[in-house]
Order: structure tokens, then C-alpha cells, then sequence
């Protein structure tokens, strides 16, 4: 009993300890030479531009929405798997090989939905939304709107 | 093998439609360049949900206990005639949900096809709980149905009304499944089973410990106040008024009567199977007087609260609320009556489903674009500007009311002779003292459609017409009347159905 | 090695369902709301998952456990799209703000 709670705390102070020391090691081997472009927020490069607080397009909030429910689904396929090897040798190998497949076309029509009504379009063409048809850029399209999801956190 | 697909028949038809139809939705919805759709996919899920119940009816004929197929699916799904009863009154009220927003939402610029996916998911959801026999088909069925509605509610998506119906519906209706399912979680520790059967014949074989049994009451608190939410019981009702306001008027009827009778038949199926042991019948120690302040409650609210209100959809809200209340007089009869008090309710739930499908109907037609009939206002003197709305509208209220030779009249006498058969004459005395509450109110509308004129100046909504609307209107009214002078057959049939959940 | 006793799990699990109802029935954030029913779901998954240790003949409470996890998903993404559609129209997530229905 204890010594289940004890391993859990070994781990504990293990991860910590490590964190800490190859931090402290870091700050002490290093030297510290520092000028205004090492300080910038780091952007492969790029010049930051603007504010690091901007609103976020919907759009990645809608692509989030749908990869989450067929991200959660995949779940349902692994059971599958693992047993399928027995009911093969059970002789029920078509059965489960066409029920999962019958699962999956479920969710490729709710994926060719998704596509076909253009929710996976990252830039889409609006109607009677001039700026969306002549195919403005995602940030600057994301400037103009104002997008709930940062105000709403 | 393959003999359980033909058991699910009645789901299959319903589930390839819906697939279909949202695949052919998103195809023309590409076509046309976004456009908005149209007449065919009402016209398509009527006829996917007309053949759901079509089939569920020669299920019955063939007798589902001639289905090879139906044990292999048990205890998930039960294909009884309990089951292929409700399979056949959901799909009812989903196909003329249907045809009811066919004429509905062209009407009102609300034309997008996932109205009808959604519709049809729904129904979907509301057939898999009525057949569940197992916690774990009962949740999926439950979210399945629930989730599709909270959109349906949310789906004018121009009006803050129907967003915040949504918002309401949907954080209660989470919140009462989760209480649900935290029940059914418990009720799993307790005895060692999700299947209803199962929880039942361990609650009915006395060999839990003190402490399961203390969680297993627990659990019947949790699962029965979830329930509850389901079918609108006061003091659990609080979302309904402004769920079936905000939502278009198509899918409120859809929610008043699917969605209603999906969560009775799901109530009826656990107090009967997962708690029918003799402790939790009693009236001491058990369900039952719970249920009756629940019912005494929710007849009294109800309609003392429908009298006041000015829009005549939160009073048609408030009177789905008052028959949950009559409904669960009759579950309560239960307890002494068990055959003749289910055959009351799916009686009831049946006559209530054309009743109110068609009393929506009535209210879509006597609005228009621009102007929904919404308050007692806007009826004055539609019985001469729309006589044939006027009157489908008076013929449902009626029938809402239990005036006889309606559908509403035998389905409120079944009631009240179960309830006094069970030896509840209080509950019967109230339920009628209620009917005579509830009257007033049906009343005023009549009193406005045809002895009122609108106030000069005022404006005035003009009535719409609708080939979807008048049919929906002609198949209710047909079966009002039909249930109201054969109400025998009908009967006999709806206990058929309640015995065969045993 | 021995393992945490079932009765810990379950206690823990009953604190996450009464933080999650206490959160919906105090808090007045929409969001907040949803996280607290998301939490009242999860506290579900681990007292299926604690009873099943109890009943180990079966595994319908890790089973049970996966669809509360899959609906929940589905859950949620339909609540956040109609609290989404709420803010639009009225720029608000506060749930206190919710009342043109009253009457």
C-alpha cells in the first residue's frame, strides 16, 4: 500500500528535480550576452508583427471542433483490433471486418459532409461577403472580423 | 446471422435515410453554389420516417417474438412490441415534423437543409431510447436525440430568442444527463449491471449489502430526476417555455411530441424493469409517492402558469408540460395496475402526438412571413380569414382539452379509469380538476379565432398556406378523429404493446 | 505491490461531481458552465472505471466509460457552437444576461 504511494513519489521528485537542475545547470555554464533581437519572441526568423494578443480566425475553432469528434471516435476502432484475431479463429471474421467498415463509412459521410458543405476550406468564398470571394488572406480576414473566442476566455 | 438486421429494420431505414439524404443535402448544397435547398428533403424525410414507421408496423404483424434476430440484440436494444409501438408514434411525429417544416421554413427565409439530417438523427436517437435495455444504449440514445434538438432549437440563427432557447435547453439538458448518468454509474456499482433486467432481478434478489442498497436509492433519485428533465416535470421545466418558444415552430412540435414520448417510453421502461422489485413499487418505500408530487405538481404549475400567458406557443409549452403531468398519474398507477396503466399512457401518448403535431401545424399556417402568429392578438378573427386553419386549430384544442369524440377525450378517460382502478382517486379527482383549468385556456383561443377582430390599426398577420402544412393538418386531424370514434382498437393494441414490456 | 483502495477513487470522484454541480449552479459564465458539466462527466468516467474493479467478471464500466468519453466530445462541440451563435447575437457569455424569454 505505502510503497505504491512511495514509488509515486520517488517519480515525483525524480521529474522535479531533474526540470530544476538542468535549468539551474544551464543558468550557471551559460555565459548571458544579451541585445535586443536575442530578446524578441522567437518566429522562425520572421519579424515578429503586431501584438502577440490578436483574435484568433474561427475557422481554427471549427477545424478543432470536427478533428476533436473524429479524433474521439478513432477510439471505438482499436477494441476492434484487438480482438479481432479471435473472432477470426471463431470464423466471424467477415462480420467484424464489414461491421467496423460500416463504422467507418458512417463517419466518412459525416467527413465528405464536412468537405462538401466547404467547412474544411480555410479561406471561403462568403456569400455576399466580397472580401471572402476575392480570397483574402486568413489574417487579414481575422483582423477585420472580430472573433469571439479570446474575449469569450 | 443476418437475422438482426431485420430486427433493426425499423432503425436501419430510419439511420440510411437520414445518411442519404445528408449526403444528397451536401451535394446539392455544392450544386447550387450554397443556395438554399428545398422541397425535397422534407419530402425525403417524410418518406424515410413514414417508412421507419411502416416497417415497425409489419414488425408487429409478424410478431417480434418470430424474430430470430431480436435476442441477438437484447439486452442493448429490446425489440418488443413496446419498442415497435414507440418506433411507430416517433416516426409519426418525426414525418409530420417534417412535412411541418417543408411549409415553415421556406416561409421564413429559414431554409437550410440540415434542418432535416438533424430531424431525422433525432428521431434516430428518440427510437434507440425507447428500445434501450441496457444504461449504455438508454445514454447514447438519450445524447443522440438531445444533441440533434439542441440544434434544432438553436437553428434561427438570426434571433437571439432562438439562441438563448438553445443555450438554456442545452446547459439543463447536459447538466440532467450527467445526473443521469452518475445515477446509472452507481446503479452499475451497486449490483454489477448496465442491463435493466439485470439491475432489476439484483434489487428484486435481496442479496445486496446495506450499502448497495443505499446507493442503489441514491441512484433511483439521480436517474428518476433525470428523467424527469426529459419529460418536463415541474420542478424540472424551467427550460421548456423558452426551449419550444425559441425554437421554429416545426421543431418545437417535433420536441412536444418525439422527444416527449421517447422519454416516457425510456421512464416507463426502467421503473418497470430496473426498478419493479416489490421495495421499490411500494408506496412506502419506494418510486411511487415520489412520482405523484412529481405528477401533482406538474398538473397544478402547469396550468395555472398556461392561463396567464399571452403567446399562445408558451401556452401550448406550458400545456406539454401539464400532460407530462396527466401522463404521470397514470405511471403512477403503475404500482397497482401495471398492464392498464401502460396501456393508458401509450394511449395517451399517441392521441397527444397528432393533437399537438397538429395544433403547431395550425398555429404555422396562421402566421406568415414577417409576422408569426404568436400572441392571442394575432389570432383575432383568423376564422375568417383562414377558415380551414381556424378550424384543424379548433379540433386539435378540442381534442387537447378531452372533449369528446376527440382522440384527447378517451386518452384522458383511459387515465383517470386507470388511476381510479389503481386506487388513486385523488390523483384522477385532481387530473380532471385540472382538465376543467386547462379548458379556459384552450378556450380563449377559440374565442379569439372566431369572435374576436383584430384591433383597428394593429398589425395583422396574414395566413400563410401550405400544401406540406394542410397535409400534415389532414393526417393529424385523421387521426383524431379516428382514435376519438374507434378508440377501442387502438387501445387494444397500445396493450398489447404495454404487456409485452414485461 | 498493492493498489489504491476502490473506495479513494470513488470518494475523489464524488468531489469532482460536486465541484462540477456546485460550478454550474453558482458560476455564471457560460463557458465555466460547460467546463463544469465536461467535469461532472469525467467525475461519471472514473466511478465507472473505479466499479469496475469491484465487478471484475465484465468490462461494461471501462466500456461504458469510452461512450461517455466519445458523447461527451460530441457534447461539447455542439454546446460551444450554440453558446459561439449566443455571443454573436449578444455579446455576452454571461448566462445571468439570458432573459428576452422571460415573461
Amino acid at each position: 500500500m505505502l510503497t505504491a504511494y512511495a514509488m509515486v513519489g520517488v517519480f515525483f521528485i525524480v521529474a522535479i528535480g531533474f526540470v530544476v537542475g538542468a535549468l539551474l545547470l544551464g543558468r550557471l555554464i551559460r555565459p548571458n550576452r544579451m541585445y535586443p533581437e536575442k530578446l524578441q519572441t522567437y518566429e522562425c526568423g520572421e519579424e515578429p508583427v503586431g501584438p502577440a494578443w490578436f483574435n484568433f480566425n474561427p475557422r481554427f475553432y471549427i477545424v478543432a471542433l470536427i478533428y476533436i469528434i473524429f479524433d474521439v471516435e478513432i477510439a471505438f476502432i482499436y477494441p476492434v483490433a484487438r480482438v479481432f484475431r479471435s473472432w477470426v479463429n471463431q470464423g466471424l471474421g467477415w462480420f467484424a471486418f464489414v461491421e467496423i467498415f460500416s463504422f467507418i463509412a458512417v463517419l466518412l459521410v459525416g467527413l465528405a459532409y464536412v468537405w462538401l458543405k466547404g467547412d474544411l476550406d480555410w479561406i471561403r468564398a462568403i456569400k455576399g461577403d466580397p472580401r471572402g470571394a476575392q480570397g483574402v488572406s486568413a489574417r487579414a480576414r481575422a483582423a477585420a472580423e472580430p472573433a469571439p473566442m479570446d474575449e469569450a476566455a | 446471422m443476418s437475422s438482426f438486421l431485420v430486427a433493426l429494420a425499423p432503425l436501419l431505414v430510419v439511420g440510411l435515410g437520414g445518411l442519404l439524404l445528408m449526403l444528397g443535402e451536401a451535394f446539392a448544397h455544392r450544386e447550387r453554389g450554397g443556395s438554399g435547398p428545398s422541397a425535397d428533403l422534407a419530402i425525403g424525410s417524410f418518406v424515410t420516417l413514414a417508412a421507419g414507421a411502416v416497417v415497425a408496423f409489419s414488425l408487429w404483424l409478424v410478431g417480434p417474438e418470430n424474430l430470430g434476430g431480436a435476442a441477438g440484440v437484447a439486452p442493448f436494444l429490446i425489440i418488443d412490441r413496446f419498442t415497435l409501438f414507440f418506433d411507430i408514434v416517433l416516426c409519426v411525429g418525426g414525418a409530420l415534423a417534417a412535412l411541418l417544416a417543408g411549409g415553415y421554413l421556406p416561409e421564413h427565409k429559414l431554409d437550410r437543409g440540415e434542418f432535416y439530417p438533424l430531424l431525422i438523427f433525432s428521431t434516430l436517437g428518440a427510437m434507440v431510447l425507447a428500445s434501450a435495455g441496457d444504461l449504455l444504449s438508454l445514454f447514447i440514445g438519450l445524447e443522440t436525440m438531445s444533441l440533434g434538438v439542441y440544434a434544432l432549437v438553436g437553428f434561427r440563427r438570426g434571433s437571439a430568442r432562438s439562441a438563448e432557447g438553445a443555450v438554456k435547453y442545452f446547459l439543463l439538458g447536459s447538466f440532467a444527463a450527467a445526473l443521469l448518468l452518475y445515477g446509472g454509474a452507481m446503479l452499475y456499482g451497486a449490483t454489477g449491471h448496465t442491463d435493466l433486467a439485470g439491475i432489476g432481478a439484483a434489487l428484486r434478489g435481496g442479496t445486496l449489502t446495506g450499502a448497495d442498497y443505499g446507493l442503489a436509492i441514491v441512484a433511483m433519485v439521480l436517474v428518476l430526476a433525470g428523467l424527469a428533465f426529459k419529460v418536463s416535470a415541474v420542478p424540472f421545466h424551467m427550460w421548456t417555455p423558452d426551449a419550444y418558444e425559441g425554437a421554429p415552430t416545426p421543431a418545437t412540435s417535433f420536441m412536444a411530441v418525439a422527444v416527449k414520448s421517447a422519454a416516457f417510453a425510456t421512464l416507463l421502461r426502467v421503473l418497470v424493469s430496473a426498478f419493479g422489485d416489490p421495495a421499490s413499487m411500494s408506496w412506502g418505500t419506494g418510486w411511487p409517492p415520489v412520482v405523484a408530487l412529481l405528477a401533482v405538481m406538474t398538473m397544478t404549475v402547469a396550468n395555472l402558469v398556461a392561463g396567464r400567458q399571452e403567446s399562445v406557443k408558451r401556452m401550448l409549452a406550458y400545456s406539454s408540460i401539464a400532460h407530462a403531468g396527466y401522463l404521470l398519474v397514470a405511471v403512477v398507477a403503475l404500482m397497482t395496475q401495471p398492464g392498464i396503466a401502460q396501456g393508458s399512457i401509450l394511449f395517451y401518448l399517441l392521441a397527444y402526438t397528432v393533437s399537438t403535431a397538429g395544433a403547431f401545424g395550425a398555429l404555422i399556417l396562421c402566421g406568415s412571413r414577417g409576422k408569426e402568429a404568436v400572441s392571442y392578438e394575432d389570432l383575432a378573427g383568423i376564422g375568417h380569414r383562414h377558415p380551414v386553419a381556424a378550424a384543424a386549430f379548433a379540433l386539435f384544442l378540442l381534442s387537447l382539452t378531452g372533449v369528446p369524440p376527440t382522440a384527447g377525450f378517451f386518452a384522458k378517460l383511459y387515465v383517470v379509469r386507470a388511476a381510479i382502478g389503481g386506487g388513486f382517486l385523488p390523483l384522477a379527482i385532481l387530473l380532471l380538476l385540472n382538465s376543467v383549468v386547462a379548458a379556459y385556456y384552450y378556450l380563449r383561443v377559440l374565442v379569439y379565432m372566431y369572435m374576436r377582430e383584430p384591433a383597428p390599426g394593429a398589425p395583422v398577420a396574414a395566413p400563410m398556406r401550405s400544401g406540406y402544412v394542410t397535409a400534415a393538418l389532414l393526417i393529424c386531424a385523421a387521426g383524431v378523429m379516428l382514435l376519438g370514434l374507434w378508440p377501442t382498437r387502438s387501445l387494444e393494441l397500445a396493450i398489447d404493446a404495454a404487456l409485452a414490456a414485461r | 505491490m498493492s493498489a489504491v483502495p476502490v473506495p479513494y477513487f470513488l470518494v475523489l470522484a464524488a468531489v469532482l461531481f460536486l465541484i462540477g454541480a456546485g460550478g454550474f449552479l453558482l458560476r455564471r459564465n457560460l463557458l465555466v458552465l460547460l467546463m463544469s458539466i465536461e467535469l461532472m462527466l469525467n467525475a461519471v468516467n472514473l466511478t465507472l472505471v473505479a466499479f469496475n474493479r469491484l465487478h471484475p467478471q465484465s468490462h461494461g464500466g471501462q466500456i461504458f466509460a469510452f461512450f461517455v468519453v466519445a458523447v461527451a466530445a460530441a457534447e461539447a462541440a455542439v454546446g460551444l457552437a450554440i453558446v459561439l451563435s449566443f455571443f454573436r447575437l449578444r455579446n455576452t457569455v454571461r448566462a445571468d444576461e439570458a432573459n428576452t424569454l422571460k415573461n
